[in-house]
């Protein structure tokens, strides 16, 4: 059905653009450097349908809980406008509401984009993929550390933008109900790059368990594990140590990173950014080693 | 030129490669021919340095893989047909193995184009034919121009032109001065398109020599008569080292003698021959007689290891 043309001389290359081969037999040419394997990595995440599905899906899904939430909000402060005691509750809390509007489908974005982390390696050695991957780069730790830079940094972008986007879409809902929305303003800035800086690493441990596991449902499986299985169990199992170890678990750091005070029972800001730091550091640092000590 | 020195490879309790020590020289079609799990695939990968040697090493002109500086230049390898993300397709994969070494995109082009994919390059590889696999990772394995060629049973799932067209290609490549070394389980492949064979049988390395010699190391000249008069001739032909068998009533096979020498004793005493033929053993048989029990024949024109111990299965 190809028209398959079989040429009685094939011609692996153009005669003229024959290169003169040294007389050790190795060619000159460029190698791969760093940003030639970026160049590489960043090919192969734009050429496939699925991540592009799974970044569309992120946008998405920011937009619509944004929205969701603008509505949510306004309905509750119309609420509590109307009963004295429920105002009182949310100004004791220091609440602006609304501020945390545009980052609402957070907890969503980091499933999807942390699920592409693991997708991103895990298909690399499930369609075997990895066998021409690391011949190209048999020094490993450059693809590794591009995909690792195209993981981060899409996730980054892709979760800033669309919060930025659900933003716009929430102010005009939450002005419907008199509520100010200044995605200016500091903390507004604030929630948006701490929560995709935040995002950015789930997507980067996520990467780290898809090298580990080389397993797209065992990978996917450990990361919501991590980030909504085990928050749940700890607050189950009776005892001070799982009530104090909650707190260290990487998707309770988020809060504390973006809270105006800190709140009672929950790690001080710094901890909590260094907390997160040693979540994707560890994992990182685990993954590249045994990607370069393992067989492909 | 890869060399592999003391090349092994242990998976678990199972020694896929048992120290195995051979070169294949550049500007000559070497073969790589064994059973399946005799650890060809194994040993490819480990030139590749995709597996890591248990112990030796394996070196292509002089260093190991992670030691070139553009190792996509100097050796372009065919593992596995589907070595390619199904949802990619073609042309953005190899463009995405080419970016890593700054190879221009008509380069990716002129490959799509020698190995006759022009037509499903910009189609998923998922919905690819085994043949048409094996021709994008040939297309791969050609995209940095290397020096050194390595496919792994190249012609699995290709079909007939293919095949020929594979054949003409590793010959092409070799009569430029490159280093080409192709596995195959394909023992009648290995014939025409050969010129050095290594054989290896569980792990080890049975034979290491030039085709030809392969071919005719084993079979020790037998040759096939056709006579009227069998009895009357094995008479003749009775002498210490000859060896008669009889097949037929008239069909004689004889070993230990040329055909000259049989018709020279049958012409002397008026014996009519009315067939002389020489035998060559095929090359499946020089296999199979290597590969029957490879500890005994290890001895032959071996450069493998010494047998400790027959390990495996």
């Amino acid at each position: 059905m190809s028209s398959t043309t079989v040429e009685s001389t094939p011609s692996p290359r153009d005669a003229e653009s024959r290169t003169q081969r040294s007389g050790d037999g190795t060619s000159s040419g460029p190698g791969p450097t760093f940003l030639r394997v970026l160049n590489s990595e960043f090919i192969k995440f734009r050429t496939l349908l699925s991540t592009l599905i799974l970044l569309g899906s992120t946008v998405i899904v920011m937009v619509g809980f944004g929205a969701l939430s603008a509505w949510g909000t306004g309905q509750f402060s119309e609420a509590a406008s109307r009963d004295p005691e429920a105002a009182a509750r949310i100004a004791a809390q220091g609440g602006d509401l609304a501020v945390g509007v545009p980052t609402s489908g957070i907890a969503f974005a980091q499933l999807i984009l942390g699920s592409l982390g693991v997708l991103l390696m895990s298909s690399e050695f499930t369609t075997g993929m990895a066998r021409s991957t690391f011949a190209a780069v048999p020094k490993r730790i450059p693809a590794f550390a591009a995909k690792l830079v195209v993981v981060v940094l899409t996730s980054f972008v892709v979760t800033a933008a669309s919060a930025l986007a659900a933003g716009f879409v929430s102010v005009p809902i939450l002005a419907n109900y008199g509520l100010d929305l200044d995605l200016g303003s500091s903390q507004s800035v604030k929630m948006l790059l701490v929560n995709s800086i935040y995002v950015a690493a789930v997507a980067a441990i996520g990467m780290a368990l898809g090298t580990l596991i080389r397993n797209s449902a065992g990978g996917i499986m450990s990361l919501v594990g991590l980030f909504f299985v085990a928050p749940i169990a700890f607050q189950l199992i009776p005892g001070d140590f799982f009530v104090e170890a909650r707190k260290y678990l990487p998707g309770n750091t988020v809060d504390p990173l973006t809270a105006l005070d800190h709140v009672p029972d929950t790690l001080e800001a710094w901890q909590a950014g260094l907390v997160l730091g040693a979540w994707v550091v560890i994992p990182v640092f685990l993954a590249a080693v045994l990607l370069k000590k393992r067989d492909v | 030129m890869i060399e592999a020195r003391g090349l092994t490879k242990v998976y678990g309790d199972k020694t896929a490669v048992a120290g195995v020590n051979f070169t294949v020289e550049a500007g000559r079609v070497t073969g790589f021919l064994g059973p399946n799990g005799a650890g060809k695939s194994t040993t490819m990968r480990m030139i590749m340095g995709l597996d890591r040697p248990t112990s030796g090493s394996v070196t292509v002109n002089g260093s190991p893989l992670t030691g070139h500086a553009a190792p996509l230049r100097d050796v372009g390898a065919l593992l596995d047909a589907k070595a390619v993300h199904t949802s990619r397709s073609a042309y953005n994969h190899l463009l995405a193995m080419a970016a890593t070494h700054s190879i221009p995109k008509k380069r990716v082009h002129d490959v799509i184009e020698m190995t006759g994919l022009a037509e499903v390059a910009k189609k998923k590889v998922g919905g690819f034919s085994l043949g048409m696999g094996q021709r994008l990772g040939i297309a791969a394995a050609l995209l940095g121009d290397p020096q050194t060629v390595i496919l792994d049973e190249p012609v699995n799932g290709l079909d007939p032109e293919g095949v020929v067209w594979v054949r003409n290609l590793v010959k092409y490549l070799a009569s430029e001065g490159r280093t080409v070394f192709l596995s195959s389980h394909l023992m009648s492949e290995m014939a025409v398109t050969a010129d050095h064979l290594i054989v290896i049988g569980r792990g080890r390395i049975i034979a290491d020599a030039p085709i030809q010699e392969i071919i005719t190391g084993k079979g020790q000249g037998r040759t096939r008569v056709r006579t009227d008069q069998p009895d009357r001739l094995m008479q003749l032909l009775a002498g210490t080292g000859v060896s008669v068998e009889v097949q037929e009533r008239e069909l004689l096979e004889i070993t230990g003698l040329d055909p000259r020498q049989i018709a020279t004793a049958a012409l002397e005493n008026h014996v009519m021959i009315y067939e002389l033929t020489p035998l060559q053993a095929s090359l499946e048989e020089a296999y199979m007689e290597l590969t029957k029990d490879e500890v005994e024949y290890h001895s032959l024109i071996t450069t493998g290891a010494v047998p400790v111990e027959a390990g495996g299965n």
